[in-house]
């Protein structure tokens, strides 16, 4: 039973990664440059999940694991702009395609799923305690 | 053997076989609520009914049958529920139902492992002969 805790620890990183893919979007809501300084905004970045605790028996572990970071391919945000160095020849400026309302919500979910399966690990502790307490 | 038809009276081995089916089914609901927002998961399940019922059969064989016989494995499957499902992955996102159903089967195991702690001291004392 104690291998049962590993489940929801899997979920736990999981569901943090997410979260920090969802920080790295709301901080780069307003970026129009990469890393190399060149006029390119930044791209909204989001998780992809997979049953299965990666590395373990091949991923076929019970769990569950991000299989990969994706970039969203929607359009960016044009914002008419014409004073800003990065307009273009019409005067409009690409913003990230990062939509605060939708980070907002998947925080939500991610924070939810979050406590969802630290109440899990508790139950399943204080299973795991009591059947402990038998041999006292 | 004494030993055996001692510890496999009474209500010990409906304990332990419930004890084995909350343990098993405790994983499968961790699995389920890990993967709640995993694309195409299809939930696990053991069914309590199905256990019981598998009990209830097993406990009446046991009741004809030799004394001191422990139940033997109950073979309940791992099933896929799929009622009430509302999104077009198959994954049903039902936190409410998981979470409840993981709270009443730490219950269950719970209750159990107290009534094997009531059945040992009961054992003890008859051994320590007072």
């Amino acid at each position: 039973m104690f291998d049962s805790l590993d489940i929801s620890a899997s979920a736990l990183v999981a569901q943090r990664t997410r979260m920090d893919t969802i920080a790295g979007n709301v901080a780069n809501m307003n970026t129009t440059h990469n890393e190399k300084n060149e006029p390119v905004p930044y791209r909204r970045r989001f998780v992809l999940f997979a049953a299965g605790r990666a590395g373990e028996d091949g991923g076929t572990a019970a769990g569950v694991h991000v299989e990969k970071v994706e970039s969203d391919p929607s359009p960016f945000r044009i914002v008419h702009d014409p004073g800003n160095a990065d307009a273009d020849k019409d005067g409009n400026v690409s913003y990230p395609n990062v939509d605060l309302a939708i980070e907002q919500v998947n925080m939500m979910e991610a924070s939810r799923a979050y406590d969802a399966n630290v109440t899990m690990m508790d139950t399943t502790k204080a299973m795991i305690a009591s059947a402990l307490r038998l041999l006292a | 053997m004494f030993i055996d038809e001692m510890v496999n009276q009474g209500a010990t081995p409906v304990i332990e076989q419930t004890l084995k089916f909350t343990s098993a089914r405790q994983r499968l609901l961790e699995e389920d609520v890990a993967n709640i927002s995993t694309p195409g998961y299809v939930q696990k399940d053991l069914s309590v009914s199905k256990f019981q019922s598998v009990l209830r059969q097993r406990v009446a064989a046991a009741d004809e049958g030799p004394r001191g016989q422990d139940l033997g494995d109950l073979g309940v499957d791992v099933e896929n529920p799929r009622s009430g499902i509302m999104f077009h992955d198959g994954n049903n996102r039902s936190i409410e139902e998981l979470m409840s159903a993981g709270m009443k089967n730490a219950l269950t195991h719970n209750l159990m492992i107290e009534l094997l702690k009531k059945q040992f001291a009961t054992m003890e004392l008859a051994l320590q002969q007072k």
